[in-house]
C-alpha cells in the first residue's frame, strides 16, 4: 500500500494550522490518501484547541517579539514553536489502524516515532501519555485531532531548541525565568543536536521517521504535494484560521486562573509551591515546586508536577498517594502529605482573599 | 442482545455511526449527547465546548467539541440546527459524559427545517439497536464508564 509524504517547509503558524484542518477534512472526505507531513514554523505560540490565550500566554511578550499567536486543532497545552524544531504529522483513516481506542492509537504512533528517532543513534522511548523521551528528558511532545473516521496525530521534535524562549511566551510565575529555574527547565528537555554532537541534516531525520512509520504500518511512502481539493480546502481554512476570531475562539478571564503561592517549613526542609489554579472548575492546572529539600531521584518533583497537572483539588490527597505508592523516592524527612499541605495552603490563601 | 457492555436506549435517535444520541422534546427541540460508544472511545473527557446559543450549525459542522488525553474532536451534527442551550453542568465537569452519557446531555438544538425531516436522518428503536451492537462488535469496542 502507498501513502503520501509531504514536506511543507517553514511556514507561519496560521498556514500550518490551516493545513491541519484542510488535510484532516480531506482525509475524512476520502479525497486524500493517508499522509505523513513534515512541517516547520516561524516563531509562534500555539494554544491547545480549548485553551484561552489570556490565561496561557504572555501576550505582551509575544507582541513585542513578533511571536505569532495561534490555536491548534489538537488538544493539550500551549507550546512555543520555531525553526529549531521539526514537526511531523500523520493523517490516517481508522481503517489504517484497526482500532478506535485513542490511547492505543497514541501508543502505536508514538512508539513508531520513537523508533524513527532512535535510528539516528539515540535511545528514544514513548512515555505515556504523550511524550517521547531520551533518558528521562523530553525530545518530542504530541497530540491529536479526530473527525469521524479520520484522524491527525502530530508531534514536535527538538533539534536545536532553546526552552527559555518557550518559558518567555508562557504565562508562568516570574521566578521561573530566573537563571536557576531556566537551567532546571533545560534539564527536562533534550535536543537531537546535543545528543548527536552535531546538527543532523533535516533530510536524514525525516527519512528516519518516515522509514519507521513505513515499517510500522507496512506501507511505502510516495512524495507528493497538495491536490486541487486540498488546496481549495486550505484556502478556505486559512480564511477562517488566520483571524483574531479563531485565536480568540475560547476567551476566559485571567482572574479565573490566578497564580497562587505558599511556602511552608517541614521536618524535611522548606517547600515552596506555585499553583496555576482554575477557579471555576477547582482544578490545579499546573504546579511548580521549589525549595530547600532533598529528593532522590532528582526528577521526582518534576514527575509529581506532571502527575498533578490538570487535576481536581478535591482529589489531591489520593492523587499524591497514588503517585508515591510503588515509587521509591528518598525524601530525607519530607512526607507525601507535606506536598498536599503546602498546595492546600496556596489555594486556601486565595479563597480567603475571595 | 449483547453490545459488548455498551448501554443502548431504544427511545433515543442516533446518527448512523452511533456517535451521538438525540431526544425529542415536547417543544420541538432536540436534546443531544454522546453515546456510551463515543465516551468509551474518547476516554476521560477534559474539555467540552458548545457553540453559543443562537448559532446556526449546518450538517457536518460540530455542535460541540471535546478533548481527552490531548485528542480534540467534534461532537458531530447531521442536520442543520440552531443551538438553543448548553448543559452547564457538563461544561463545568466534562467527566459527567464518561459517568452517565445518556443523562449528561451536551446541547439542546432546534432543527433549522422540519423536525420530522431531521429525525428521518437518524435511526431509532430496534433498527438502531442492531446497528449500535453491530458497531461495537465490528470495531471490538467494550464500553467502560468513568468514575468520579
Amino acid at each position: 500500500m502507498q501513502w503520501r509524504v509531504i514536506d511543507t517547509g517553514v511556514r507561519r503558524a496560521a498556514e500550518n494550522m490551516a493545513l491541519n484542518r484542510a488535510l484532516l477534512d480531506a482525509r475524512q472526505a476520502d479525497e486524500s490518501p493517508s499522509t505523513l507531513r513534515f512541517l516547520r514554523f516561524t516563531p509562534c505560540a500555539l494554544l491547545g484547541f480549548h485553551q484561552s490565550a489570556e490565561q496561557e500566554l504572555n501576550l505582551e511578550y509575544c507582541a513585542e517579539h513578533g511571536v505569532d499567536v495561534q490555536r491548534r486543532i489538537t488538544g493539550g497545552g500551549a507550546i512555543y514553536f520555531d525553526e529549531t524544531q521539526l514537526g511531523w504529522e500523520l493523517y490516517l483513516h481508522k481503517r489504517d489502524l484497526g482500532t478506535a481506542d485513542m490511547s492505543v492509537i497514541t501508543r502505536r504512533i508514538c512508539e513508531a516515532a520513537a523508533r524513527g528517532i532512535s535510528a539516528l543513534g539515540v535511545n528514544a522511548v514513548f512515555r505515556p501519555r504523550n511524550d517521547i523521551e531520551v533518558d528521562g528528558r523530553k525530545i518530542s511532545g504530541t497530540g491529536g485531532a479526530f473527525d469521524g473516521d479520520a484522524l491527525m496525530y502530530q508531534g514536535t521534535l527538538l533539534i536545536q531548541f532553546d526552552v527559555e524562549k518557550m518559558l518567555r511566551v508562557l504565562r508562568i510565575p516570574a521566578e521561573k525565568l530566573a537563571d536557576k529555574a531556566i537551567a532546571s527547565a533545560r534539564e527536562r528537555v533534550i535536543n537531537l543536536a546535543d545528543l548527536l554532537g552535531d546538527v543532523p541534516a533535516l533530510e536524514k531525520v525525516q527519512a528516519s521517521i518516515q522509514q519507521a512509520f513505513a515499517a510500522e504500518f507496512g506501507v511505502e511512502f510516495m512524495p507528493g504535494g497538495l491536490n486541487a481539493t486540498e488546496q481549495r480546502r486550505y484556502e478556505e481554512a486559512l480564511a477562517e484560521i488566520d483571524t483574531p476570531d479563531w485565536v480568540d475562539m475560547v476567551q476566559k478571564p485571567v482572574s479565573d486562573r490566578p497564580l497562587l503561592e505558599a511556602v511552608q517549613k517541614f521536618a524535611g526542609g522548606l517547600l515552596r509551591v506555585r499553583v496555576a489554579y482554575d477557579k471555576p472548575t477547582e482544578r490545579l492546572k499546573q504546579l511548580w515546586f521549589t525549595g530547600d529539600v532533598f529528593l532522590q531521584p532528582k526528577r521526582t518533583l518534576a514527575d509529581l508536577e506532571a502527575h498533578l497537572r490538570d487535576s481536581p483539588l478535591e482529589r489531591l490527597d489520593e492523587n499524591i498517594a497514588a503517585f508515591f505508592s510503588g515509587r521509591p523516592a528518598d525524601m530525607l524527612g519530607l512526607t507525601p502529605a507535606d506536598f498536599a499541605t503546602v498546595i492546600k495552603a496556596a489555594v486556601a490563601a486565595e479563597k480567603e482573599q475571595a | 442482545m449483547d453490545c459488548n457492555g455498551c448501554e443502548f436506549r431504544p427511545e433515543l435517535y442516533y446518527d448512523d455511526q452511533y456517535q451521538i444520541w438525540a431526544r425529542r422534546e415536547e417543544d420541538g427541540s432536540l436534546t443531544v449527547g454522546m453515546t456510551d460508544i463515543s465516551q468509551t472511545i474518547a476516554g476521560k473527557i477534559l474539555h467540552v465546548r458548545v457553540r453559543k446559543p443562537g448559532t446556526l450549525r449546518p450538517a457536518g459542522k460540530p455542535v460541540a467539541t471535546i478533548e481527552s488525553g490531548k485528542w480534540a474532536g467534534p461532537v458531530p451534527n447531521v442536520f442543520d440546527c440552531v443551538i438553543e442551550a448548553a448543559n452547564h453542568d457538563v461544561l463545568e465537569d466534562p467527566n459527567l459524559l464518561n459517568i452517565e452519557p445518556y443523562e449528561a446531555w451536551i446541547a439542546r438544538v432546534k432543527p433549522a427545517g422540519n423536525l420530522e425531516e431531521a429525525l428521518a436522518l437518524l435511526v431509532t428503536g430496534e433498527t438502531a439497536r442492531a446497528g449500535y451492537c453491530e458497531r461495537t462488535r465490528r470495531e471490538d469496542i467494550h464500553c467502560e464508564r468513568g468514575a468520579r
